[in-house]
């Protein structure tokens, strides 16, 4: 895979700080709860119960935990893509619904959830589209773009030409086209091999760290919430609830090395151990 | 998979292989059997083509004008079929309504149909262009439909993320998803459109291949009509092709589709 270029960093550094302190809080979870009917007339699924969280501006933060801990649920309904059934999700004081509405969000599937019938510049461009953006503007981005991700010479493949990793890659790269003000990432990595994933968490946090988003992810993998994470929310099931927050404390930026230190298994430990006190 | 190289090379084999088991065939049935009426049953097959080519031009004046009327109407009937899925994916309850009918259109036969179409618009142009309409609406509107519906989620979630507008789900999600469903109805409808129109020819038309091969079979004429029939043959291969080709054109990226069958 090819190397990224650091040509052009300040173009990642733009930032708005205008409405809001650097270490501000970014989104507020206020217990929310969150219960799905039975379709077959059963008893309803409590996905998540009373959950409280706070995510500051520019945060890394994890939602770890097994199959049917809440925290896809979490994530979408940050989203929007869900309504609490009770309880209050506030993103800088407005409602996830606004945010959405002024397409601050960036979202990466766990599928890559590319357009089949578009090339990979395409792709990247679609969401910039649909913002009005003018032509000759998007051009320039969509270069940036898959500059950043190292997939600028695969602009005029096709979806199906590219392998997982690369696939997921443009993912990225379509969801901070638009200069989203938060990055929400569902699962992004665990299709893939686990290669390739060790490859990609350090890409990704070359970018975090060049763009300085606020980034939720989310994830089954215990090693993944440690290497990338600010903080570790781990989530317990039946019902979904937060049952530990478990800040980090690596030295930034990390590396391939960083997993072999003591401190890395140490976090790994105490998770696990956060985990079976359940 | 099989190289382009070695495609060609069956396909040459089976060309020979057709012709010379026809031939065969023909001489079995004149020369052996001495069947009296064996250049009507199976004519040989480098008569029929000497046919073609004497009366080339005629043959060709006739298919012409029935594949023209055939197209006119394809073109009309796969607009009407795409325009209806899409309403009926916009509205759940215009399919509830619209749907039951479409099949039973369906099941209205063609050879009913097309007298009283031409009754009532006494004019053969017309009632070729519309009975080939009639046949292609259907194939065509429930294969993009069925395109239209089965969009994934998580893309939709995409755009909805993004909050897209109706317009721009449609142009830039739905419509582009759906086009191999699309081009699958286009492929059934093609050949069908064109048989349509061959049989309104045969209502009493003045001109077009159906009259040929009418004519031909009444007047005993077996090798113009064996020559009407594959000039017919050919008007649907020729059809299907062209939306083969088109299908190519829109759909650069790979996605297999299987074929839902129209009628």
């Amino acid at each position: 895979m090819e190397a990224f270029n650091y040509t052009d960093t300040t173009e990642f550094m733009e930032r708005d700080f205008s409405n809001s302190k650097e270490t501000g809080t970014e989104i507020k979870i206020e217990n929310v709860s969150m219960v799905f009917p039975d379709k077959n007339g059963g008893e309803p699924v409590t996905a998540l119960q009373n959950v409280n969280l706070e995510i500051k501006q520019g945060e890394f933060i994890s939602l770890l935990g097994p199959s049917g801990c809440g925290k896809t649920t979490l994530l979408r309904l940050i989203a929007d893509l869900l309504q609490p059934t009770s309880g209050n999700i506030t993103v800088r004081g407005e409602t996830p619904r606004d945010v959405r509405l002024k397409k601050k969000y960036g979202i990466v599937f766990q599928n890559p959830v590319l357009y089949d019938w578009r090339t990979i510049r395409r792709n990247v461009c679609m969401p910039m589209e649909l913002m009005g953006m003018k032509k000759s503007e998007r051009t320039a981005r969509v270069t940036k773009m898959l500059e950043l991700v190292g997939l600028l010479d695969f602009g005029k493949h096709y979806p199906y030409e590219l392998s997982g990793g690369m696939q997921q890659r443009v993912g990225i790269a379509r969801a901070l086209a638009i200069k989203p003000e938060i990055l929400l990432m569902d699962e992004p990595f665990s299709a893939l091999d686990e290669f390739t994933r060790e490859k990609l968490q350090i890409d990704l946090l070359r970018i975090w760290n060049k763009t300085n988003k606020t980034v939720i992810f989310v994830t089954h993998n215990i090693s993944e919430a440690v290497f990338l994470s600010d903080r570790v929310v781990v989530l317990s099931p039946h019902p979904g609830r937060v049952s530990a927050v478990v800040d980090i404390d690596l030295p930034r930026p990390r590396d391939m090395e960083c997993r072999q230190t003591p401190e890395f298994f140490d976090y790994m430990t105490k998770i696990r151990n956060s985990f079976e006190g359940v | 998979m099989i190289s382009k190289k070695e495609r060609l090379r069956v396909n040459i084999v089976w060309v020979i292989g057709i012709f010379l088991v026809w031939e065969l065939g023909a001489f079995f049935l004149a020369g052996v059997l001495n069947d009296p009426m064996a250049d009507a049953k199976l004519p040989y097959l480098h008569t029929i083509f000497w046919v073609i080519i004497q009366n080339f031009s005629e043959l060709l004046g006739a298919a012409g004008l029935t594949f023209s009327r055939a197209i006119l109407g394809f073109i009309l009937g796969a607009g009407v079929g795409f325009l209806l899925a899409i309403v009926m994916s916009l509205s759940k309850t215009v399919e509830k309504i619209a749907f039951p009918y479409l099949i039973f259109s369906q099941m209205v036969p063609v050879l009913g149909l097309a007298p009283i179409i031409f009754n009532l618009v006494r004019d053969m142009n017309t009632s070729r262009t519309i009975i080939a309409a009639y046949i292609t609406f259907f194939p065509v509107s429930v294969n993009m439909l069925s395109g239209l519906t089965s969009v994934d989620n998580e893309k939709k979630e995409l755009m909805y993320s993004y909050a897209a507008g109706k317009k721009s789900i449609y142009f830039k999600l739905m419509i582009p998803y759906s086009l191999p469903y699309l081009f699958a109805g286009l492929k059934i409808a093609a050949p069908m459109s064109v048989t349509a129109s061959i049989l309104v020819d045969m209502l009493g038309s003045s001109g077009g291949i159906g009259v040929k091969l009418l004519y031909s079979l009444y007047s005993g004429t077996k090798d113009m009509f064996w020559a009407s029939v594959f000039t017919s043959a050919a008007m649907g291969i020729i059809s299907y092709s062209i939306i083969l080709i088109l299908e190519k054109k829109f759909i650069p990226w790979k996605k297999e589709v299987v074929q839902k069958e129209g009628a």
